[in-house]
């Protein structure tokens, strides 16, 4: 624990420069540059709004808000944990030349996904306004929610980094597993609402991306109180994964270089 | 009692071949899964004063890359032990990893901090870096625009001008044209006269080992054949290897 502080204070910086350089870089060779930050989201928007509302009859109270606030958390949680199935070998460059903690990778990755969540939540700050969301002291929830969310993805992105190193085709698992969360976490529906009994708990209580959004939605939009035990729950789930997650890294990371 | 920069006891390194395995693999062959174990590096051990410029050199597969990315700290021992005293080091082979997209300068920058140097540090330098990469205003260039060339004398600057307190050098001091080759061997001549620093270097060939070296070792097949000075150990090596 204490080498795992040591680590963070002495490569801090180097995950926050290095998020910042691929955030550049990402944006550097393309036409439309730093918009597609702004666009991507809305594009998706667009889409599940198309097919969610005029295909499925979906209407909940703000639906443009609503599916924006889903997407957000979903591609933050979809794109760190998948990225980090194959973190060490797309940074073998990196990894097999110099010492590096090698979770350090997934915050680069955090900080990258985090600063476009920031964004799209910017996005939906802007169509509250629009939509004349009345403002609530429950919204402040917003905050712990997303250290519950960072915690949570953090202790995935882990497991999955330790993982990923020795077996190949975990990313194609992966994906299938991912897809099937995606359904299962209400991202273009309300889970509360349209989900029957037994299996609106169980969603709720398991999974914890379905949780994160449905309580945001309640906190920001709604003005209502989040799940508060699940929510704490989550986050202890979070941190024991993560710290035995971080010691199983620390015990085997010199081995990953031998294997990519 | 010397100085010790880094000392090497009794070092094993092996590669278990636990090759990357498919879920349907490892699902059909839980019990079996034998490892083949490989070792690269067969007991050595060796001292390295303080200021001290060592060659290594030996046959391909002689296990020198693992010995020095052991010494980096990239590996870790299975067996015996490095002990670095605390120094700082950092390892300078060919192709260091620099990300494509980004330009030269953020390269340096991230670089430097892996090796444990800070921005205003790495600012500092930044000059000389780019005066001795002779990089011009190409620094600012994304790296996949770089020559070979460039993006070697590049990952060299980075090295040389950053002082780590060890450095160690994988075969890269025959990168760039002879006029950079010339400059390179000034400043590592230069970096030899500061006798802080301790540097490895590993090459295949003779010729820069009895220039810059004050002592080499020959590796052959993980273990230790010759310690000496060049003199002594390249005459037999040359004949070793004819």
């Amino acid at each position: 624990m204490k080498r795992f502080i040591a680590d963070i204070k002495k490569y801090y910086k180097y995950a926050v420069y290095s998020a910042k350089a691929e955030l550049k870089s990402e944006v550097a060779s393309s036409y439309l540059s730093w918009l597609w930050w702004i666009l991507d989201p809305l594009l998706f928007m667009m889409v599940y709004a198309f097919v969610s509302a005029v295909v499925f009859n979906a209407s909940e109270k703000y639906f443009l808000a609503f599916v924006f606030v889903g997407i957000s958390c979903w591609d933050f949680f979809n794109r760190t944990v998948k990225q980090s199935v194959k973190l060490v070998s797309a940074n073998s460059h990196i990894v097999s030349k110099v010492y590096l903690p090698k979770f350090i990778l997934i915050f680069v990755k955090i900080g990258n996904n985090g600063f476009k969540m920031l964004i799209s939540f910017a996005l939906v700050v802007g169509m509250m306004c629009l939509y004349r969301v009345p403002l609530s002291w429950n919204m402040l929830y917003f905050f712990p929610i997303m250290v519950v969310l960072i915690l949570v993805t953090f202790a995935f992105s882990v497991w999955l980094l330790h993982f990923g190193v020795f077996v190949e085709d975990l990313s194609n698992l992966i994906n299938a597993f991912l897809r099937l969360v995606f359904y299962l976490s209400g991202i273009f529906y309300s889970i509360s609402s349209r989900v029957p009994e037994p299996y609106q708990s169980l969603l709720l209580m398991f999974n914890p991306v379905a949780l994160i959004m449905e309580d945001l939605r309640r906190t920001c939009l709604y003005g209502e109180l989040p799940h508060r035990k699940i929510l704490l729950a989550w986050a202890v789930v979070g941190i024991v994964l993560s710290v035995l997650g971080i010691r199983t890294i620390y015990k085997s990371e010199n081995s990953y270089v031998k294997v990519i | 009692m010397e100085n010790y920069a880094i000392e090497v006891k009794d070092l094993k390194i092996r590669y278990k071949t636990i090759q990357k395995m498919s879920i349907k693999k490892s699902l059909l062959s839980l019990k079996k899964s034998k490892v083949d174990i490989f070792e690269a590096v067969k007991g050595v051990s060796f001292q390295v004063k303080q200021g001290e410029i060592i060659g290594i050199t030996g046959k391909n597969g002689s296990g020198k890359s693992t010995l020095l990315r052991a010494v980096a700290g990239i590996f870790a021992a299975d067996e015996g032990s490095i002990d670095l005293h605390g120094h700082t080091v950092s390892l300078l082979s060919i192709g260091v990893g620099f990300q494509k997209k980004l330009t030269g300068r953020e390269n340096v920058y991230l670089s430097g901090m892996l090796l444990g140097f800070s921005e205003e540090q790495i600012q500092q330098h930044m000059k000389e870096i780019i005066e001795f990469s002779e990089l011009g205003s190409f620094i600012d260039k994304p790296v996949r625009t770089y020559s070979s060339g460039m993006y070697s004398k590049l990952a060299f600057s980075i090295t040389a001008i950053l002082e780590t307190e060890i450095m160690l050098i994988d075969e890269v001091l025959s990168v760039g044209d002879s006029k950079f080759k010339k400059k390179s061997y000034k400043k590592m001549k230069q970096l030899i006269s500061n006798c802080n620093r301790t540097v490895i270097i590993v090459s295949h060939s003779s010729d820069t080992l009895r220039q810059l070296c004050s002592r080499v070792i020959w590796l052959h097949d993980g273990l230790i054949k010759m310690d000496g000075t060049p003199d002594e150990v390249l005459p037999q090596y040359e004949e070793f290897m004819s």
